[in-house]
C-alpha cells in the first residue's frame, strides 16, 4: 500500500519535472520573440526618460548608459548570458532590478487572482450545479441572467459603482487603500472591493461552464441507471455526476487563471492597487524594454505553472489519467 | 492626614489630566495626482508633469519667479540675496544667503553646492537640460557665498535661467555624493519640504523644512499619492482623502468641480501651446498659398469653444502669450474659409487635397485635431490622420516622418527659448542638434540670433516681434490655442498667494500655504 503511494508520488514528481524543462525552450523562445519585438517597435525610451526639452547630447548619453547605442544582436547575446545566470537585468527608467520590480506587485496580483478565483469557484460551481438541476426553472433564469450581466459588464465599470457603493456612499472602505502598510488587517480590506469585481466576472465564468458542463452529464445513460437505481437526486449529482462535470470546468478555471494576470489590469487601476497587468501596461508605455521582456518571461512562465496545476488536478479528479 | 491624601490625589489626578491633554495634530496635506509613479525626483532629470511639481516645492534656484507669476520682470532673490553684472553683461556676480541649510541634515549650503549643482545641471551625463548652459564660459566660487558665472554666449534672460526651474534647481553636493543613484528617488535640497519617504505605486511623502530660511513650514507632511484613474481621483477627492486634486484640462470636469462644496478650482498658467507645424519643404505644403490656405481654414474660436473657455484660450503669436517678447499682436490670419478654397484653387489645387499627418492617440490631442480636419475638409483639404500611441509619435515625429506635427507645449517665459525650440533652423528635426523644429523653417534665424545678444530690451522685443511675424506670416505652424493648467483644492487650504501662474505646471506649496483642520 505504501509502496503503491510512493510510487504514485515519484511518477506525479517525474512528470512535474519534465513538464518544467519542457518550459525553458517555451520561455527562452518567448523572451527572443518579445526582445526583438520590442525594440523593432517606435519609441525611444531615452526620450520618454529626460522629456522633451533634453538635448541630443543628453539623449546619446542616455543611449549609451543604457546600452541602447549597440547592435541590436549584441544587446540580445548579452542579455541572454545574463538570463542564463539568473539575472533578468535592470529597469531603463528606476534602474531597479527586474527581479525586484516584479517581486514588489507579484503578492498583490496573487492575492487578488487567488481570492478572486476562489470566489468565482466557490460562488460558481454550487450556482451552476443548481441552474443545472433545475433547468429552465426561475432559479435557471436568475443565473444566466447574473452570469450574462457578469460577463458583460466591463470590469471598470463595476469597479467604479463598487466604489460609489461602498466607499462614497456607505464608507465600509476608503476609495484608495493603504495597500503597502504590511499590516494584514490592512491588506485584507484593501482586497476586498477588487477581489469582489473580478470574482463576480469570474462567478459569470465558472457558473455557465459548470452549468452546461452539468447538464451534458446528467443526459449521460450512467445517470439514468443510477436514477432508475433509485438513487436520491442529492446523491447522483454530488457522488456521481459532479465529479465528470468538473472536468471543463477545471480546464476553464486554468486557462482563466493566465488570462486574469493580465486581465486584473482595469481592477488594478481603479483600485489604485500595484500588480502585474499595470506594470506591464506601464513599461510598454515607457518603453522600458528589460521591464518588459522580464515580465513578459515571468508572465509566461505562470501560464506554464498554471497549465501545469490544471492537468495535475485532472489527475486528482479523473482517475483514468495517468501521468506518464 | 485624610485631606492631605485628599489633596495629594487630587493633584496627580488634575495633573495627569492636564498633561494628558491633546498634542497637535499634524498637518498633512494629500494631495491627488494622475501618474503611476514617480520617475525622478532629481530636479535635473524630472521631466513629467507630476516629478515637475514635487520638485517646485523641494528646491530653491539662486533667484525665483515671485510665488504665483511666471512673469520674467519679477523675478525675485531666492538663494542669492543680489547680485552685479560685469559691464558686458557677460559676467554675473551672485552673492548668497549666510545660514541656508540643506534638508535630511546635509549642513549649510555655500558656493560649492550652488557651483557643483550648476555644473551637473550643465552636464549632458547628468542633466536632461543641459543645453540650457550651453553659452555658459565657467562656474566659479571666489569664495564661501559668492557664485561667479561668466558666459561666452548669454543667454537673452539670464535670470530667467537661473530661476528654480529645471537647470536652475540647486541640489545638495554632499548628497548626491553619498546617494549616488539613490539621487534620483530621494533628492535633497533646501526647499519649504523635504524628502521623507516613497512607496512606489502609491505615494511619495515630504515633510517640513522646520530651517527653511524664508520660516517654516505651516504645513507639517505632504503625502503626494498616484492615481492614474480620473474616475478614481475624483472619488478620493469626493471622499475627503485628498484636499488638492490634479484635474482635466477639460471644462466639463472645470464645470462639475466648482458645483463641488467647499472647493476652488485652480485655472492657471502656463498655457500650453497648441501648434499645428508645417513641414515647408514637402509639396503641397511647400507652395505657400497651401499653407495659407489651411491658415484661413482653421476657427480658433471654434476650437476654444470646444475646448471649453474656462480652460483655454485662443492662441496669439506662434509663441505663447504673456512670455517675455511675446507679439500680443501677430498677424494671424483670420478664419476666412472663402479665402482659403481661393488659394487652393490659385494653387492649382481646386480639386482639393490630401496630406497626411501622423497624430497621438492622446485623447486631447486627437480630438483637436479630429476638428481641425473637419474645417480642412470644409475647404476641401482631406486631412488623413495615422493615429498612433504617444511614444510612437514622439519617436516618429522627431525622425521627420510627418509633414503635419500638432505639438503643444510650454517653455521658460521668454521668447528666444520657444523661438529657437520650434523654429530655428538649428532645431530642425533630423540634424544633430535637433530639438522640435518640425516646420524646418529657417526664415527669422537672423532674427532671432540677433535677439539673443541685443542688450537694449526695447531693440530685442522689436527683433523678437519681427522674428514672430515672419515665421506667422510664412505659415510655418498654426497657432490654435493654448490651454491652461487645472487644479482644484478644498477651501480649508489657502496657497498663501494668488496663483496665476506657476512653471512648474502645479501650484507652489511653501512656507506661506496653510490648511485649516
Amino acid at each position: 500500500m505504501a509502496r503503491g503511494l510512493l510510487q504514485r508520488v515519484i511518477s506525479v514528481l517525474t512528470y512535474i519535472a519534465k513538464r518544467l524543462l519542457v518550459a525553458v525552450p517555451t520561455l527562452l523562445a518567448v523572451l527572443t520573440v518579445v526582445f526583438f519585438f520590442v525594440r523593432i517597435a517606435p519609441g525611444d525610451p531615452a526620450q520618454i526618460i529626460l522629456g522633451d526639452q533634453a538635448s541630443q547630447q543628453a539623449l546619446a548619453a542616455m543611449r549609451h548608459q543604457l546600452g541602447l547605442d549597440q547592435p541590436m544582436v549584441t544587446q540580445y547575446v548579452e542579455f541572454l548570458g545574463q538570463v542564463l545566470q539568473g539575472d533578468l537585468g535592470a529597469s531603463l527608467v528606476t534602474r531597479q532590478r527586474v527581479w525586484s520590480e516584479v517581486a514588489g506587485v507579484l503578492p498583490y496580483t496573487i492575492d487578488l487572482t487567488l481570492t478572486a478565483l476562489a470566489i468565482g469557484v466557490a460562488l460558481g460551481l454550487p450556482l451552476g450545479i443548481v441552474a443545472a438541476r433545475h433547468r429552465n426553472g426561475v432559479l435557471d433564469y436568475l443565473a444566466r441572467f447574473f452570469s450574462l450581466t457578469g460577463l458583460s459588464f466591463p470590469a471598470f465599470v463595476s469597479a467604479i459603482l463598487l466604489l460609489l457603493a461602498f466607499a462614497i456612499q456607505l464608507r465600509w472602505f476608503p476609495v484608495i487603500s493603504e495597500t503597502r502598510s504590511g499590516d494584514p488587517a490592512d491588506q485584507l480590506r484593501a482586497l476586498a472591493l477588487p477581489a469582489v469585481n473580478l470574482g463576480l466576472i469570474m462567478v459569470a465564468y465558472v457558473m455557465r461552464v459548470a452549468r452546461s458542463s452539468m447538464l451534458g452529464v446528467l443526459g449521460e445513460d450512467y445517470i439514468r441507471t443510477a436514477r432508475a437505481k433509485g438513487v436520491p437526486a442529492r446523491v447522483v449529482i454530488w457522488r456521481h455526476a459532479l465529479r465528470n462535470a468538473l472536468i471543463p470546468v477545471v480546464t476553464v478555471v486554468g486557462l482563466y487563471l493566465g488570462v486574469l494576470i493580465g486581465n486584473s489590469v482595469l481592477t488594478e487601476i481603479v483600485f489604485n492597487r500595484p500588480g502585474l497587468g499595470k506594470l506591464i501596461i506601464n513599461a510598454l508605455n515607457q518603453r522600458d524594454y528589460t521591464l518588459l521582456e522580464g515580465m513578459m518571461v515571468i508572465y509566461a512562465f505562470f501560464i506554464v505553472i498554471a497549465n501545469l496545476l490544471t492537468d495535475l488536478t485532472y489527475g486528482l479528479i479523473d482517475p483514468r489519467v495517468k501521468h506518464p | 492626614m485624610k485631606h492631605g491624601f485628599i489633596l495629594t490625589a487630587g493633584a496627580i489626578i488634575g495633573g495627569a489630566w492636564l498633561a494628558a491633554a491633546p498634542a497637535q495634530a499634524e498637518t498633512v496635506l494629500n494631495i491627488g495626482m494622475q501618474a503611476q509613479d514617480m520617475q525622478a525626483l532629481d530636479p535635473h532629470k524630472a521631466s513629467t508633469t507630476p516629478d515637475k511639481a514635487i520638485v517646485g516645492w523641494m528646491f530653491n534656484g539662486l533667484v525665483r519667479f515671485k510665488p504665483g507669476s511666471m512673469n520674467p520682470d519679477t523675478i525675485e532673490p531666492d538663494l542669492a540675496e543680489r547680485w552685479d553684472t560685469s559691464s558686458d553683461l557677460n559676467t554675473w556676480t551672485f552673492h548668497l544667503r549666510h545660514g541656508v541649510q540643506c534638508n535630511n541634515g546635509y549642513g549649510e549650503l555655500t558656493s560649492d553646492d550652488v557651483v557643483f549643482s550648476l555644473k551637473r545641471a550643465a552636464d549632458s551625463k547628468t542633466s536632461a537640460y543641459s543645453s540650457d548652459f550651453a553659452g555658459v564660459d565657467s562656474f566659479e566660487a571666489p569664495d564661501a557665498y559668492t557664485v561667479r558665472i561668466k558666459f561666452k554666449q548669454r543667454p537673452p534672460n539670464v535670470l530667467g535661467l537661473l530661476t528654480a526651474y529645471q537647470s536652475g534647481n540647486i541640489v545638495c553636493k554632499k548628497a548626491v555624493e553619498k546617494l549616488g543613484d539613490d539621487f534620483r528617488t530621494k533628492a535633497v535640497g533646501t526647499g519649504p519640504f523635504a524628502y521623507a519617504e516613497y512607496t512606489p505605486n502609491q505615494s511619495v511623502v515630504l515633510t517640513a523644512n522646520k530651517n527653511y530660511f524664508r520660516g517654516a513650514p505651516k504645513i507639517d507632511k505632504i503625502v503626494y499619492k498616484y492615481i492614474p484613474s480620473d474616475a478614481t481621483r475624483d472619488l478620493a477627492y469626493q471622499s475627503g482623502e485628498i484636499d488638492l486634486i490634479y484635474g482635466r484640462q477639460d471644462q466639463t470636469w472645470a464645470e462639475r468641480m466648482q458645483k463641488e462644496p467647499h472647493t476652488v478650482v485652480d485655472v492657471f498658467g502656463p498655457g500650453e501651446l497648441s501648434d499645428v507645424n508645417l513641414n515647408i519643404t514637402k509639396p503641397p505644403l511647400d507652395d505657400l498659398r497651401v499653407r495659407q490656405a489651411i491658415a484661413y481654414a482653421v476657427n480658433r474660436k471654434e476650437l476654444v469653444k470646444f475646448k471649453g473657455e474656462l480652460t483655454a484660450r485662443e492662441a496669439v503669436s506662434i509663441i505663447p502669450h504673456d512670455y517675455l517678447g511675446t507679439d500680443e499682436n501677430a498677424p494671424l490670419y483670420p478664419y476666412d474659409p472663402e479665402k482659403a478654397k481661393q488659394l487652393l484653387k490659385d494653387a492649382g489645387h481646386a480639386d482639393g487635397i490630401a496630406i497626411k499627418a501622423i497624430q497621438t492617440q492622446l485623447s486631447t490631442m486627437l480630438n483637436t485635431m479630429q476638428i481641425v480636419q473637419a474645417q480642412l475638409k470644409k475647404v476641401g483639404i482631406d486631412l488623413q490622420l495615422e493615429v498612433v500611441d504617444h511614444p510612437t509619435f514622439h519617436a516618429q515625429i522627431r525622425k521627420d516622418l510627418s509633414q503635419v506635427v500638432m505639438y503643444s507645449a510650454a517653455r521658460l517665459p521668454v521668447a528666444d527659448v520657444y523661438l529657437t525650440q520650434f523654429f530655428h533652423s538649428r532645431s530642425i528635426v533630423g540634424t544633430p542638434t535637433a530639438v522640435t523644429n518640425f516646420s524646418h523653417c529657417d526664415m527669422a534665424d537672423k532674427e532671432i540670433d540677433a535677439a539673443r545678444g541685443e542688450t537694449d530690451s526695447v531693440k530685442q522685443k522689436a527683433l523678437w516681434k519681427e522674428a514672430q511675424d515672419k515665421l506667422v506670416q510664412q505659415v510655418c505652424a498654426v497657432p490654435l490655442y493654448e490651454q491652461l493648467q487645472v487644479w482644484a483644492h478644498r477651501d480649508k487650504l489657502n496657497f498663501g498667494y494668488k496663483l496665476d501662474a506657476s512653471l512648474t505646471l502645479g501650484p507652489l506649496i511653501n512656507e506661506l500655504t496653510t490648511l485649516q483642520q
